[in-house]
């Protein structure tokens, strides 16, 4: 099945946007309910952090782009915010069980098996790739 | 957004949205803050119609804790699978009474 793309303006309601489309893609591939969750967390925490943090009240676009390849659904962020850390990324994070925020990472590291961050010509491109029990539907 | 009732020393939350993510979660930390004032410290939330929740919902329910102060104490009831996912990967099943039913949630507080 071929790649999927969808790019909007950056801001909180276009997340939940980013979200169905996510969603309709994993129906099509006829992935596991527990894998979409999964996905759709990470992919969401990791939208809020772009928009929160990378692009903080500026105007911007995300663009999201899946594929499905090897077992393994991949899901590209890219934006043109603030480059992140990359050392946010390194290492585990405990959760804390009485903070009110900072577990977005932490959960992008719990859903996903691989996370990649990296610039292309002043573009932030983060890559968030889970591998599947058994494969998708082609 | 939330409705609230109250069912003798219990405080039964309702929270009706679809998501609760980073649109949602702001809104619902402030009309939490308003209803809770003079409230019993039990409370039942009822999470049946959230279908999503996001780190910024959780950090709402999280701030519901801080509220309430060490007497205070939670029952979580309708935890639909992406909400519960969410608890549980962040260990904070461990915090709230998570359980199956109004029934169950209500046995939790006065137990």
């Amino acid at each position: 099945m071929a790649d999927t793309f969808f790019s909007c303006a950056a801001g909180l309601e276009e997340v939940q946007t980013l979200a169905a489309h996510l969603r309709d893609r994993c129906a099509a591939l006829k992935l596991a309910d527990d894998a979409v969750i999964d996905l759709e967390l990470a992919m969401v925490e990791a939208a809020n952090n772009i928009v929160l943090h990378g692009y903080a009240g500026h105007e911007g676009t995300l663009s999201m782009a899946v594929r499905c390849a090897d077992n393994t659904i991949t899901v590209e962020l890219r934006d043109h915010g603030v480059p992140m850390p990359a050392e946010m990324l390194w290492g585990d994070r405990p959760f804390s069980l009485d903070a009110e925020s900072g577990r977005g990472i932490a959960i992008m590291q719990s859903c996903v098996d691989d996370i990649v961050y990296r610039q292309e010509g002043g573009i932030n491109v983060l890559t968030l790739a889970k591998r599947l029990r058994s494969a998708p539907a082609t | 957004m939330t409705a609230t009732g109250h069912q003798d020393d219990i405080t039964v939350i309702d929270v009706d949205v679809d998501r609760l993510d980073a649109v949602a979660a702001p809104g619902l930390k402030t009309r939490l803050q308003a209803q809770m004032e003079g409230s019993p410290r039990k409370i039942l939330l009822n999470l049946d119609r959230v279908a999503f929740m996001d780190s910024t919902g959780l950090g709402v329910l999280v701030s519901l804790i801080k509220m309430l102060g060490k007497d205070g104490a939670i029952a979580v009831t309708g935890a639909q699978p992406a909400v519960r996912r969410l608890f549980e990967l962040t260990r904070l099943d461990t915090v709230f009474r998570m359980t199956d039913g109004m029934e169950e949630a209500e046995a939790a507080l006065r137990g």
